[in-house]
């Protein structure tokens, strides 16, 4: 194999290259960074890269791995995070121009573990600023989709979404507050995790909202989704949220045996007019697959899914403008121009229409529990639409068009940010648009930390398709 | 539900020590009523039996929503 190809290779398949010593750490390592020097001058998914950082990581591993000290899967393997994430050291923007020279003294929770883990970070990626999903204007450059330069690679996990699947980075590391990590999975025919709120510290993770917001692995297939998940779960002092509980083995749920597994199709994301055909019927010929290998397929209703996307609005715009108010008041225009006018619509939001919002998420996550009761796994498309165009202007023109931005596709997602349960992306075809082939995704939600039920049926479902194999047409 | 005006939405950010101007003011005016048309539209009968809690309440983690 040319030295070349290896970032072609899934995360798990280099890094048993790496265990048995016929790939070096630093062989892959340089790769991926040639090929980042290649592409990413067109995709601008990465925002800083830690060139020297991680060439000398990986000659660390080299020398560890050659002393016999393999830490696991991920050992020598060359990863990126969201630059949400603080890094040590490593400049640390939050996708806004605010925190151009923002250097963190520490790094996050999950930099720590995955370093301890033997992986090598590759740099910082790029994403919407301050993980809010409005923004237009990207300071560092625009993330482009490599299955469609002129198409969005998702928000805000942007860089996240476009760097994995142009393969400038093994697997990676996105946010997801109402929908972050499965949007860009979504858009560019990857996998990605939210995982259980709880699961995942939050430490050294710059917040939107606080109580919807968490970090999960964003990956080329399901069995790197679990990996990485394995290497950032688990309870952390520092998030006095995460929960005390041993993390589960996820690669070894990965049996490829779905029998016996109950699965609710969720009715109003079936019936909603805003979604695509050709996703619905993606989504549905996914769902028959899942029951020929012996799922039991049910409908399901969540009445109100369709509401989620306002609610999940209404608590970001308050919370995270809550977290900037000194800001919006010394240096408003140096936001992108939609984070400003979504940050001052929730510094005045009235107490009132926070509270019901508050009150309309606890109900949804009555009805989530209550048919997570009646099914194991909840399934319904992970966006509404394959990657739509990068947008051309900024700003609002018509209080419809604020109405159309808060409602649509951001509910699929959101209701399960609301819920706080896990969820994940993965791809389940392909639409044809402008004779571009663009991934969609189908959506699995299922119980508090039940993450590992969702990625064993979604491993048996890629197992059992070619999705996860096609590569975007970029060189 | 009537819309707010600009003059309503002003007063709303001089009260957290913010002045709206133009192009913003007319911006955030869309943005504000749009939520609030949202909102208003979505009233389960069962709104005023629950808390506003952010994150799951203890009663709520049964076996069910727990694994």
């Amino acid at each position: 194999m040319q030295n070349a190809d290896l970032p072609f290779l899934s995360a798990t398949a280099l890094g048993e290259l790496i265990r048995k010593k016929e790939i070096s750490p630093v062989e892959a390592t340089a790769a991926f960074l040639e090929r980042i020097d290649a592409i990413d001058g067109t995709l601008h998914s990465y925002i800083t890269v830690c060139r020297e950082e991680a060439m000398r990581a990986a000659h660390e591993a080299e020398q560890a791995i050659a002393h016999g000290e393999w830490r696991g899967p991920l050992h020598g393997v060359p990863y990126a995070v969201k630059d949400q994430f603080w890094t040590k050291g490593i400049r640390t923007t939050g996708g806004s121009r605010l925190l151009a020279d923002f250097i963190p003294s520490d790094d996050a929770t999950v930099v720590t573990r995955l370093q301890a883990a033997g992986a090598i970070l590759l740099g910082k990626l790029n994403m919407s600023e301050f993980a809010t999903g409005n923004s237009v204007h990207h300071p560092f450059g625009t993330p482009r989709n490599p299955w469609d330069l002129e198409r969005n690679a998702g928000t805000s996990s942007s860089g996240s979404g476009a760097a994995t699947a142009a393969c400038l980075c093994a697997t990676s590391l996105g946010e997801d507050t109402g929908g972050s990590i499965r949007n860009p999975a979504n858009n560019c025919g990857l996998v990605g995790l939210r995982p259980t709120w709880g699961l995942v510290s939050r430490y050294g993770m710059m917040a939107a909202c606080w109580s919807m917001d968490i970090g999960g692995p964003i990956s080329r297939t399901v069995e790197d989704c679990a990996v990485t998940l394995q290497a950032i779960a688990g309870y952390d002092p520092h998030d006095s949220y995460t929960e005390n509980r041993p993390v589960p083995n996820f690669r070894a749920a990965l049996i490829q045996d779905v029998r016996g597994i109950r699965i609710g199709v969720v009715k109003e994301a079936v019936d909603a007019e805003f979604v695509h055909p050709q996703v619905k019927a993606a989504v549905a010929q996914a769902v028959a697959d899942l029951q020929w290998q012996g799922a039991s397929v049910d409908e399901i209703s969540i009445p109100l899914m369709t509401s989620a996307a306002a609610v999940t609005r209404a608590i970001l715009a308050v919370e995270s403008a809550s977290l900037h108010h000194n800001w919006l008041k010394t240096r408003l225009h140096e936001y992108d121009h939609n984070v400003q006018i979504d940050f001052l619509t929730g510094a005045i939001m009235p107490a009132q229409l926070y509270y019901k919002a508050q009150k309309l998420r606890a109900l949804t996550r009555q009805q989530v529990f209550a048919a997570l009761q009646q099914v194991d796994v909840l399934a319904l498309p992970s966006s509404s639409e394959p990657a739509p165009l990068l947008p051309q202007g900024t700003g609002l023109k018509s209080k419809d068009e604020a109405r159309q931005r808060m409602s649509g596709r951001r509910s699929l997602t959101g209701v399960f940010n609301l819920a706080n349960v896990p969820a994940l992306s993965v791809p389940c075809g392909f639409v044809s648009v402008g004779g571009k082939e663009l991934p969609i995704g189908l959506q699995l939600a299922g119980r508090l930390f039940d993450d590992g039920l969702l990625l064993r049926v979604a491993h048996a479902y890629e197992q059992a398709t070619s999705w996860h194999t096609r590569r975007p047409p970029i060189s | 539900m009537a819309d707010l005006a600009k003059a309503d939405i002003k007063s709303l950010g001089r009260a957290v020590g913010l002045e709206l101007e133009e192009p913003l003011l007319t911006e955030v005016t869309y943005n504000l009523n749009a939520l609030r048309e949202l909102l208003d539209e979505v009233n389960p009968s069962a709104l005023d039996q629950v808390e506003p809690l952010p994150i799951i309440p203890p009663h709520e983690r049964s076996p069910h929503a727990e694994r």
